[in-house]
């Protein structure tokens, strides 16, 4: 699987095919990022824009006005992402469940809002492109498609790799304890605000490194785009649609979604009725919560236990379907 | 150590200059009708809520102004009067989540987890969701989350509502088991018959106040104690 998946841009040469592989890999990426607080520790974040966004201002910022190359703006927006979070999260986790979901879109909102102001700093509502070099590597420009597969490829593994080792640490226990009862987490001696401060700064951090990967991408930036509802509303969705709290579940639910959202925006033409968009996602949210809450995931290995109901003798199809740490024997 | 202790919700005084001292090994128990304020006691010990005036001390250091977590990192751990397991983890990942307390390493807390497991009778549903559990063996879950963070004071709010008189042996049982093992145990009751048979001492609150404190056999015996709640606490032992 691993091998197809690095060799798919030689034997595809369709950029088409190639440019939604790169947006379901980046979009799976954010989702995998958002996971980590939003479905392991269940702090529902509406806002990671704002580190998208961050991210994508910090490279930009650093190519043009200092010629810095985007592989140091890329770790630096990655930083920058994590600082902020720091404050952000001091504040929004002050509240619990949808108050601290409507605090994030709030960071978000206001992050954009400051960034249109920025006229002479950051080209305010007008935006910028990114000058385009031609192919040059050292600046993450490629005229060859594939180059943006194998980097988004990337950053989804790192992402993963993160998740895995998260799960599988003291950390994945203490972050679903959290997810599951913060008054109990802390009668056992789980530090809850450390964690989940923890835990945000390592999602803002991911966050951050998918915004300037965007800009690099699609050579163009502004307030917007940077900071866009979509974003965060699509890192939590993917990750519920697919299976919260579960390593592969943001990319399912990327995979499940993202040809879904491609084929509205045809029908609809476009971004002329955004709103309907965002309708047809809340619609979705709804009904997964209500039906189906541990996800796509979740309802794959219900049918599998179903199967092989009969059959004994197979543990974990069970525990894997729901969002446990594993018992890891 | 107990010192004066008060807390009030808006104009109820849940808790009114409440003092206690507690030698270590002790058990002790803390009785009273409901709404007398006890589960409101172990908020306050156990850094849920903040005093408005008094004083926690254990083992030398202060406890008011400490976060829970901080707290059980003192040695103190705690129980709620309805059991919060983590639901949708394992009985196993429940009990290691307390004993990465003491130690981060994932093998050493499954050791340590399994231990307490096995001490509160839960082996046989180690691989289950805390959810699946009965009533009796999520309040074994939630003791085993508890001791599972090496606590030195362990503090039991009506460990034993909702069980059948069988459970309620084995649930004496166990907690004496944990007395001979040296550690010291602040235990809320309802059940008469299980606090005479564990508490060397107990303690009567009413209204937020102390009212009695003594031996089991002086607080049976004590008219006001009986006036205020072990006339109907006997009814249903
Ligand atoms: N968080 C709270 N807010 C307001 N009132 C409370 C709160 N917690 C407890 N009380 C009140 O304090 C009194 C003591 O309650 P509690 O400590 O739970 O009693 P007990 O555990 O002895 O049954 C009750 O009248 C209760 O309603
Ligand atoms: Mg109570």
């Amino acid at each position: 699987m691993a091998l197809g998946l690095l060799a798919l841009p030689q034997v595809v040469s369709n950029s088409f095919a190639i440019d939604i592989l790169v947006r379901v890999f980046l979009f799976a990426f954010i989702g995998v990022a958002w996971n980590l607080l939003g479905g392991y520790a269940k702090q529902l974040s509406l806002g990671h824009a704002a580190y998208f966004g961050l991210g994508a201002y910090t490279s930009t910022l650093l190519l043009i006005r200092l010629g810095v190359s985007p592989w140091i703006g890329i770790v630096a927006g990655g930083v920058v992402a994590m600082v902020a979070s720091l404050p952000i999260g001091a504040l929004c986790f002050r509240l619990r469940g949808p108050y601290f979901a409507i605090a994030t879109i709030g960071t978000a909102q206001t992050l954009m809002l400051l960034f249109l102001k920025f006229r002479d700093f950051a080209w305010g509502a007008v935006g910028t492109t990114i000058p385009n070099l031609g192919n040059s590597p050292l600046m993450m420009q490629f005229t060859a498609k594939a180059a943006y597969y194998y980097i988004a490829l990337l950053l989804l593994a790192i992402g993963l790799a993160v998740t895995y080792w998260v799960e599988r640490s003291w950390m994945g226990y203490y972050l679903v304890a959290v997810g599951e009862d913060q008054d109990a987490a802390e009668a056992v001696g789980v530090n809850v605000p450390r964690i989940k401060r923890d835990i945000y700064v390592i999602s803002a951090f991911l966050t951050g490194l998918a915004g300037t990967f965007y800009v690099q991408y699609i050579y163009f930036i502004d307030p917007n785009t940077a900071f866009s509802f979509n974003v965060s509303v699509n890192a939590a969705l993917v990750s519920i649609v697919g299976g919260i709290g579960t390593v592969w579940g943001p990319v399912v639910g990327t995979i499940a979604l993202e040809p879904t959202s491609a084929l509205v925006q045809s029908w609809l033409g476009g971004g002329r009725h955004p709103g309907v968009q965002l309708t047809l996602y809340a619609v979705i949210l709804i009904a997964v919560i209500l039906w189906q809450p541990t996800g796509l995931l979740g309802a794959l290995a219900g049918a599998y236990k179903r199967l092989v109901r009969d059959a004994p003798g197979i543990p974990g199809a069970a525990a894997a379907a729901r969002h446990a740490p594993p018992a890891d024997e | 150590m107990v010192r004066g202790l008060s807390k009030r919700f808006g104009g109820l005084r849940a808790v009114q200059e409440f003092s206690v001292s507690v030698e270590e090994g002790q058990t002790v128990a803390l009785i009273g009708p409901n709404g007398a304020g006890k589960t409101t006691c172990f908020n306050l010990i156990t850094g849920y809520y903040r005093p408005d005036a008094g004083s926690v001390v254990a083992f030398g250091h202060e406890l008011v102004g400490l976060h829970p977590y901080h707290v059980c990192a003192r040695g103190l751990a705690r129980t709620f009067q309805v059991a919060r397991p983590f639901g949708k983890m394992t009985v196993l990942a429940n009990v290691m989540t307390g004993a990465l307390l003491r130690d981060k390493k994932l093998p050493i807390a499954r050791e340590r987890a399994r231990g307490a497991i096995e001490f509160v009778g839960l082996s046989a549903r180690e691989h289950s969701l805390a959810s699946e559990l009965t009533t009796m063996d999520q309040r074994r879950l939630e003791m085993a989350r508890a001791l599972a963070t090496a606590p030195r004071l362990l503090l039991l709010d009506e460990a034993m509502a909702g069980l059948n008189p069988a459970e309620i042996d084995q649930a004496v049982a166990l907690i004496r088991h944990l007395s001979r093992r040296g550690l010291t145990i602040v235990i809320v009751e309802h059940v008469m018959r299980a606090i005479m048979a564990v508490a060397q001492r107990i303690v009567v609150l009413d209204h937020g106040q102390k009212i009695a404190e003594g031996g089991p056999a002086e607080i049976a015996s004590n008219p006001e104690v009986i006036r205020a709640y072990l006339g109907s606490g006997y009814a249903h032992a």
